[in-house]
């Protein structure tokens, strides 16, 4: 199949989806009424709730929900072949992913925007609040081992990535300096910090790391992860507009430019899909039930995207019929850089083998590949293309992570500070975050890494889901649109998390694995085993709450058919 | 922003703001969460005179009442509201 093929039917499917599906939710079901007040303007502070413009939202909520997993998901999950990962991206986004966006945004509007904490102890139970918390703790836990992961397979695979990532560093640094002490103009700034930060990419090129500082140290794990960590223990520590901030807002530059010119590129080149539509129900990382399923994120539907939904933009709508076009529509555009990768991993490499060769370095690489390949067509060197993809790499996953690193800190400072003061510490919260992420980035598979951070991620969807739900059935709503995408992801990530967290035990029980490998196995494993049990007594309390609210409603229609 | 704004604004409009959502907004939110963390601490050194228990010298407490007095029902709203772990988050 043509590659503009693929990418003119994920432009069909999100016209229906968008056009039809959603319009008839968000007003029929939802019944979204621009004359109700909105959190943001009922509550206005100007700090958290603030009426904004839905473009400003709409850029504000793709930037927060497009990270690397968009990407690096359809990489991996090409090993079953291009045709099930295509039609898990689309079917997934149409029939769920937009409606979990969408839906955490309103439920969230409508009550008062109060978050996902909140929302589970009143919808739900109590005690739901507090095993969501704890949750959502591992979940960002594993987060950062996906992610540094991705940023140290592609800093080994790609020796030009180091030097472009220290000059963005370098320029992002300097973006903050210049805007928050030195007062220069906003444009100034930007002009000055991106050419910084692209020197770097075409330095990159030019000055590969082996050559710097010898093939030994350019190759070296432990070297990587302890950069990555660093800059994620900076941005955690120092204020966020010195460090964090400024280098997001340099590096969204590139990251946009590359997506848009590489969109450009596969429309001038549309190659045709050279790697198999379908290899096998089977493969090393799992069955395509439910493993692909993970594998395959944030392109078809993610829970990262219900927090985001929830505890960012619900507060900034100014209007409710906003939300169709932030939530839902942002998935939309979501889903097409998911077949923008989809596209990189079928069409770049003319046979399995090649392409399984460089899935094994990690997928940072093929990224790197592909946006060369296609930056190529519009007239891009080679050399500089990879050095440009190896960079928007590690760009989209080191934002997160510095995000979640950050995140952690704050969370370890408040769950353990009753323990001991020595906890209310900022630096001994990072630390620990850091050290944590740090032993699953060296001792972890990084596939069976991904898969239990896909299954956490999918996971935290169907409980995002399950509040829909509950909120739906409160109201008296009708439901079925939600609960039935809740099931099969509850089912299905429950599912993919017991079996890979069986497959990496039973090697340590058997002493298949030793060393590092082993600690990694077991550490992944217990953490999948504990979202298992987590997700079970949610799903419980859930399924309670939602029984009561079906009682209330049969009970309702009674007394009216008394009346 | 007003309706007839938004029209002459545009395309190109619509565009500048989904770049400034992109690339800005994160960076305003978060300023203005510092500078209200800011202002927390500034309502807390006036609280004696709300309360009308004189903890820092009356005289100086009244001259920084009237810049007080403005924020406080949003400040109330703020330390009020119910806060878990996903608010670090967005």
């Amino acid at each position: 199949m043509n590659s503009v093929v693929v990418l003119i039917l994920g432009l069909v499917v999100a016209f229906i989806g968008y056009r039809f599906y959603a319009k008839h939710i968000d007003a029929k079901v939802i019944k979204a009424d621009p004359k109700r007040a909105t959190p943001a303007k009922m509550y206005m502070d100007g700090v958290e709730f603030m009426p904004t413009s839905k473009n400003i939202l709409f850029g504000y909520q793709f930037k927060s929900i497009a990270g690397a997993a968009p990407i690096i998901g359809p990489i991996i999950a090409i090993q079953w072949g291009w045709l099930p990962a295509l039609i898990w991206i689309l079917a997934g986004t149409f029939f769920i992913g937009w409606v979990q966006d969408y839906s955490s945004s309103m439920v969230a509007m409508r009550n008062d925007g109060a978050s996902f904490g909140g929302l589970s102890h009143k919808l739900i139970s109590p005690k739901a609040r507090i095993i969501l918390l704890a949750f959502i703790y591992f979940y960002l836990l594993l987060i950062a081992g996906a992610f540094g992961n991705v940023v140290v397979s592609t800093t080994i695979a790609l020796k030009a990535a180091p030097m472009a990532w220290l000059l963005l560093t370098i320029g992002g640094i300097l973006a903050g300096q210049m805007i928050y002490r030195w007062r220069k103009d906003i444009i100034l700034t930007t002009i000055v910090c991106v050419i910084i930060a692209m020197a770097g990419i075409w330095l990159g090129s030019k000055a590969p790391s082996d050559s710097i500082i010898g093939t030994d140290l350019a190759n070296s794990r432990w070297l990587w992860a302890i950069a990555a960590f660093v800059f994620c223990y900076f941005a955690a520590v120092l204020p966020i507009w010195r460090f964090a901030l400024p280098i997001n807002y340099v590096a969204s530059y590139i990251v946009f430019l590359g997506l848009f010119f590489g969109i450009i590129g596969i429309f001038i080149l549309h190659p045709d899909f050279t790697l198999p539509a379908y290899t096998g129900f089977s493969i090393k990382i799992g069955p395509i039930w439910p493993i692909m399923f993970v594998t395959i994120a944030c392109g078809a539907i993610s829970g990262w995207h219900s927090i985001v939904s929830s505890s960012g933009t619900a507060r900034q709508l100014e209007n409710e019929l906003d939300a169709r076009p932030v939530g839902g529509g942002v998935m939309f555009v979501e889903m097409m850089l998911a077949l923008f990768a989809l596209v990189i991993a079928g069409t770049i490499y003319a046979s399995s083998a090649e392409y399984g060769a460089a899935i094994a370095k990690g997928p940072g690489g093929i990224f790197a590949a592909g946006v060369s390949k296609f930056l190529g067509a519009i007239g891009m060197p080679a050399d500089l293309g990879r050095s440009y993809g190896s960079v928007m790499m590690i760009v989209l996953a080191i934002t997160i992570m510095q995000l979640v690193i950050r995140f952690m800190r704050v969370a370890t400072s408040e769950l353990l500070s009753d323990i001991s003061p020595v906890f209310r510490n900022p630096h001994v919260g990072t630390f620990i975050a850091c050290i944590l992420g740090m032993v699953l980035v060296l001792t972890g598979w990084w596939q069976y890494l991904w898969v239990l951070f896909g299954g956490a991620n999918q996971l935290m969807a169907s409980l995002a889901l399950l509040l829909v739900t509950a909120w739906l059935m409160s109201e008296g709503r009708p439901s079925a649109w939600a609960f039935w995408p809740m099931i099969f992801m509850f089912i299905t990530t429950i599912a993919a998390l017991l079996y890979t967290s069986y497959s990496l035990l039973q090697k340590v029980i058997t002493g298949a694995v030793k060393g590092e490998a082993l600690i990694g196995n077991t550490l992944m494993g217990l953490v999948g085993f504990f979202l298992v049990i987590a997700a079970l007594i949610l799903g419980s309390e859930g399924m309670k709450a939602l029984k009561r609210y079906r009682t209330a409603i049969k009970t309702q229609a009674a007394a009216a058919a008394k009346a | 922003m007003s309706e007839e704004k938004k029209k002459k604004g545009g395309f190109f409009g619509a565009v500048k703001e989904f770049v400034y959502g992109v690339a800005a907004h994160d960076s305003a939110r978060f300023a203005l969460k510092s500078r209200a963390s800011m202002e927390h601490l500034f309502i807390l050194i006036t609280m004696g005179d709300m309360l009308g228990v004189p903890i820092l010298p009356p005289y100086y407490s009244l001259r920084l009442l009237p810049y007080v007095v403005p924020q406080i029902s949003t400040w109330k709203r703020r330390m009020l509201k119910e806060k878990d772990l996903t608010d670090g988050l967005a």
